[in-house]
């Protein structure tokens, strides 16, 4: 297991970073065993990435998938497992039916979400029509559209840049698919929190309101942690959903941070850009190990 | 607990349009699929002189998307083979064995859950090329082995809860009778963390299975599962709803039968990662 870990994770891990102080394209790939053809460059990728306006627009797109996407999966997936925790007689139909898209592949659900957008036959599109919701908005900063969910649905404008709607058609894709794994976690937080500690506060006079704030909430702090946290990596990788949905389109509208890496890598074969996807990745898994550093440090610690 | 009748209506009431609500995007993919194109375009919740057929399937099947299934069928079984057997003398080790940097090699293997598989896609294609993995069906070796180093983590971390379950008085009663570790491990730990073994193995499996982006990038034409045939077939400018569907039900229906089928084991699993971690 460690030699397969080592061979196939940890050496091209250490390519990786090594290979992104380097210029390179994959059609003529920077290799250790080759110093001759190597093309030092230092952190001139990393300079590059950073100033690039590209990267900047991914960073946008990325950024409202980090702020939206673990907010929305929180909140539902805590709220349906609350409802679902007093219905215990449904609750595991229920339940399986929240679950169930989590088995779906993400390339699946996006072409299930295409469908559901569809400007001629997407349940949503018909929709909007049919409840005569079909409308614009122009409201200060804010311009909206319904029903052209992945052609324009609108933009906020910042001044110095725009926040794209369109994000948030494709952030709902995932969050559909998604939400599952918090129906799971919240469960078992739910299911510790004990029967008779519940009935116990009941006959003691306790409203509903000082049970859920000194049993349930307590209870929930760990889940919410769980749950924020792996969404939060899964918004920052996200990938699949983009891809099969828009490639990243239209232009770079919804282009997130792992798109923009692999046209580097494998579409713009051309220039060589397979240094800056490396320099982009190197930048993505520092992002993500140093913010689930407590995560991982309790983790290792209780390894012994 | 016990609520009065109102409230259990008002749970019933909230939850069950929601429900039904979060099932509208499965049942369009399957009415989708099993209707012809042409009375899609009315939208499949019309019912007026409604005809279903299994021919998107049939077609889908015939333009490849046979091929496309048993490359996943190949490359998922391989892979979950080879990770839960290697996953599993790992996590004897990492449990109930003392080795040098055992903490350092957790601590590695762990960051395989939160790093993005971009840090390792780039080096792979040439590496393969180096390793003469990336021609034929030899390339089904090399991706079972990506996914086997990129699992790595969740098996350990995942199993490691189900193997410190095992009673440490069995462990050395087999000791004293003079049991080697093979032997503990074969005859001891193994029968007792069975459940949690399955579990994983689901999980793997469908994590696998549902895989693009490695397969996207590392596999020729010919060797690619179904995901990417999904992905190749859905496009904006063409319309063929009637294949992609199709396709997309047929890339549901494996992990599908197995939550369907196991689903105890699943949940359970998810639950052990959810609350140890």
């Amino acid at each position: 297991m460690l030699a397969i870990f080592t061979l196939f994770y940890l050496w091209p891990a250490f390519n990786t970073l090594v290979g992104s102080t380097f210029r390179w394209g994959l059609l003529n790939p920077w290799n250790i065993a080759r110093p001759d053809d190597w093309d030092f460059v230092g952190l001139q990728n990393y300079v590059d990435t950073l100033s690039s306006a590209r990267f900047w627009n991914a960073v946008l797109n990325t950024g409202l998938w980090l702020v939206v996407f673990p907010v929305m999966v929180t909140l539902v997936s805590m709220l349906v497992s609350i409802l679902i925790w007093q219905t215990p007689r449904a609750g595991a139909a229920f339940r399986t039916v929240f679950i169930l898209p989590m088995t779906i592949s993400l390339a699946a659900a996006g072409v299930i979400w295409t469908f559901m957008y569809d400007p001629d036959f997407g349940v949503l599109t018909r929709f909007v029509e049919w409840a005569g919701i079909d409308f614009g908005v122009d409201w200060g900063p804010l311009h909206f559209q319904t029903s052209q969910w992945l052609s324009d649905p609108g933009v906020i404008d910042l001044g110095f840049s725009q926040i794209r709607l369109i994000n948030l058609s494709l952030i709902v894709a995932g969050f559909w698919a998604f939400t599952g794994f918090g129906v799971i976690t919240f469960t078992a937080g739910l299911t510790a929190v004990s029967e008779e500690l519940v009935e116990a506060a009941r006959v003691d006079g306790a409203t509903a309101r000082q049970v859920i704030r000194h049993i349930l909430v307590p209870q929930l702090k760990g889940p919410v942690t769980i749950v924020g946290t792996i969404s939060v990596i899964f918004a920052l990788r996200t990938f699949d959903v983009v891809w099969v949905i828009t490639q990243g389109g239209p232009a770079q509208d919804s282009e997130v941070l792992a798109v923009l890496l692999w046209k580097q890598a494998f579409v713009f074969l051309d220039s060589p850009q397979a240094g800056l996807a490396t320099a982009l990745a190197i930048i993505m898994s520092i992002v993500l190990i140093v913010g689930a550093w407590p995560y991982l440090r309790d983790l290792t610690r209780e390894q012994r | 607990m016990r609520q009065s009748r109102p409230t259990t209506l008002l749970l019933y009431g909230a939850l069950t349009p929601f429900s039904l609500l979060w099932l509208i995007p499965v049942m369009t993919a399957f009415m989708t699929s099993i209707r012809p194109l042409d009375e899609i375009r009315g939208g499949w919740w019309s019912f007026e002189g409604a005809t279903f057929t299994l021919g998107n399937y049939v077609r889908a099947w015939d333009q490849g998307l046979s091929s496309f299934v048993l490359n996943s069928f190949v490359i998922t079984l391989g892979s979950v083979a080879v990770t839960v057997a290697t996953g599993a003398l790992a996590t004897y080790a990492f449990t109930h064995l003392s080795f040098r940097f055992k903490r350092l090699w957790f601590f590695l293997l762990i960051t395989t859950m939160i790093v993005p598989i971009q840090l390792i896609l780039i080096p792979l294609l040439p590496w393969f090329r180096t390793l003469g993995l990336d021609q034929g069906a030899r390339q089904f070796i090399g991706i079972i082995l990506v996914h086997t180093g990129f699992g790595a983590g969740w098996a350990v971390f995942m199993l490691s809860a189900f193997f410190r379950d095992v009673p440490k008085e069995l462990l050395e009663a087999g000791q004293i009778d003079g049991a080697s570790h093979w032997d503990q491990f074969r005859r001891i730990v193994l029968p007792l963390a069975l459940p949690g073994i399955v579990s994983f193995a689901i999980i793997d499996f469908i994590f696998v299975w549902n895989d693009l982006l490695l397969a996207l990038t590392l596999l020729q034409r010919d060797f690619q599962p179904i995901q990417v045939g999904l992905a190749n077939l859905q496009s904006p400018h063409l319309a063929q709803q009637d294949l992609v569907s199709a396709g997309a039900i047929l890339a549901i229906l494996p992990p599908l039968g197995l939550f369907a089928a196991l689903n105890r084991y699943y949940v359970r699993g998810l639950f052990a990662g959810g609350t140890k971690g």
